[in-house]
């Protein structure tokens, strides 16, 4: 009787040691299922997320690659949203150049869009008049205080950079209607010793154009910017009249050359500013504030 | 350093924008007056009257345009006061009695531009001439501006 209780515990063990057995084999099996050549330790490179760092440690590599590999195309191209940002500028140009002598003024108020960054729509309204009593000649020019408008639309090339800073080319559309008055006209005829004085008052025209042109527009402070744009403009169509071509027209300048030149300060409204690309430095700014967090005095 | 930077900037632009300003003053490039311009024609080719003198009739102190000279054109200045105006061609040739061409038209006041000033266009409305030595006369373009192209055709005998 002892002895069948002696051999059947025997088999008792074998059976539970060879159970253990097959469980070890198992667990080996585990641990290397992949070939030894893939078998390797992915390291990320430096300056790797913190969270992305956490990932490779938990063994979600291909996670931790994905999100990497988006984060380097944002930080190639970052991605502004649609509204990036609105900005109302005043054009004070004219003015600056009236202290060098210019007869001649333009102010505008724009309205700019930025979408994505890179498009820009823009509306500009504004007045403008001149006065010019030339030296040596037989004629005072008056352009009565008039408006005019432009829509256009810029493209910035400096799309991956902070908005404030932009490098752009754009294109307008003006269109101004004007009065003006030419006084004061003394004209002799030498031969038949003839002198004449004559006004031409009430004279109406308008004016069509387009400009090409290309601008800088850099931040001052807070959210204020100054811009510069020159301009190549021509016009498309005006009103004829028997009178002769006004010399200026509202927005446009003088019809003397096709260059034309333009400074703004603008006032800049940000739009979806919680999805604006975060800057490098100021995310690791960030990164280093989670890994060093302020010491809390422990509560008693 | 960086508001040095941008002011820097802002003066370059105020010199640049002063610059451009400064280039825009050209200079008038026809008369400064509403002028016609006469040339004398054999058929369809321009020639020159040897010995010409033209004058205005009504001219203070019978001043001539030309006088005694050889000429392929000639302005005839018009008046500004009244509108009609006669010249007078004088071949001084014996043989050859003198010619008149009245040219009557619309004074118009005009704004040629800042460098040419304020002057005064005309629309030739109708012209008479005698023809001695003239064959006739054509005016193809009835306005007269201060471009200083030929206006009226004299087609000689």
């Amino acid at each position: 009787m002892r002895r069948k209780i002696f051999i059947i515990g025997v088999a008792c063990l074998m059976v539970v040691l060879a159970s253990m057995t097959v469980n070890a084999q198992d667990q080996q099996r585990k641990v290397t299922p992949v070939k030894p050549k893939t078998n390797k330790v992915l390291t990320p490179p430096k300056g790797t997320d913190e969270k992305i760092i956490q990932q490779y440690l938990t063994g979600d590599t291909a996670q931790a690659r994905a999100q990497e590999r988006k984060d380097s195309l944002a930080k190639i191209y970052p991605h502004y949203p649609k509204l990036t940002e609105f900005s109302l500028g005043l054009g004070f140009g004219d003015a600056l150049m009236m202290a060098f002598g210019q007869k001649y003024a333009s102010f505008d108020l724009s309205a700019t869009l930025n979408m994505w960054n890179r498009f820009q729509s823009v509306l500009v309204v504004g007045l403008g008049r001149a006065k010019n009593m030339p030296d040596d000649m037989n004629f005072t020019y008056v352009g009565k205080l008039s408006p005019f408008f432009k829509i256009g639309a810029n493209y910035n090339f400096l799309y991956k950079n902070e908005p404030q800073y932009q490098l752009y080319a754009g294109v307008r559309l003006g269109y101004s209607t004007f009065k003006y008055d030419v006084d004061d006209v003394s004209v002799s005829n030498p031969y038949w010793g003839e002198l004449e004085t004559y006004y031409l008052r009430g004279l109406s025209s308008n004016a069509l154009w387009g400009e090409f042109l290309a601008g800088l527009k850099v931040g001052l402070f807070s959210n204020f910017s100054l811009g510069w744009e020159v301009k190549f403009h021509g016009i498309f169509k005006e009103k004829k009249s028997d009178s002769g071509k006004p010399w200026f027209i509202p927005g446009y300048g003088t019809r003397n050359g096709n260059w034309a030149f333009g400074i703004s300060l603008y006032y800049t409204i940000p739009l979806s500013r919680d999805r604006w690309p975060v800057k490098e430095d100021k995310k690791r700014g960030n990164k280093k504030t989670t890994n060093n967090p302020p010491v809390v005095p422990p509560v008693k | 350093m960086r508001l040095g930077r941008k002011y820097g900037a802002l003066v370059a632009a105020v010199i640049l924008a002063a610059t451009m300003l400064s280039c825009n003053n050209d200079n008038c490039k026809g008369n400064s007056n509403g002028i016609p311009l006469a040339a004398f024609f054999d058929d369809d080719k321009q020639v020159s009257i040897t010995n010409l003198t033209v004058y205005g009739i009504g001219a203070p102190n019978d001043s001539a345009i030309i006088r005694k000279t050889a000429a392929s054109q000639v302005y005839l200045p018009l008046r500004i006061t009244v509108p009609t105006c006669s010249y007078v061609f004088d071949y001084n040739d014996d043989g050859m009695l003198n010619d008149t061409i009245t040219l009557n038209y619309d004074v118009i006041p005009y704004f040629e531009s800042v460098e040419c000033g304020s002057m005064y266009n005309f629309i030739i409305t109708s012209w008479e001439y005698t023809q001695n030595a003239i064959d006739s006369v054509a005016i193809p373009n009835p306005l007269i501006t201060n471009s200083d192209v030929v206006t009226i055709k004299i087609y000689m005998q």
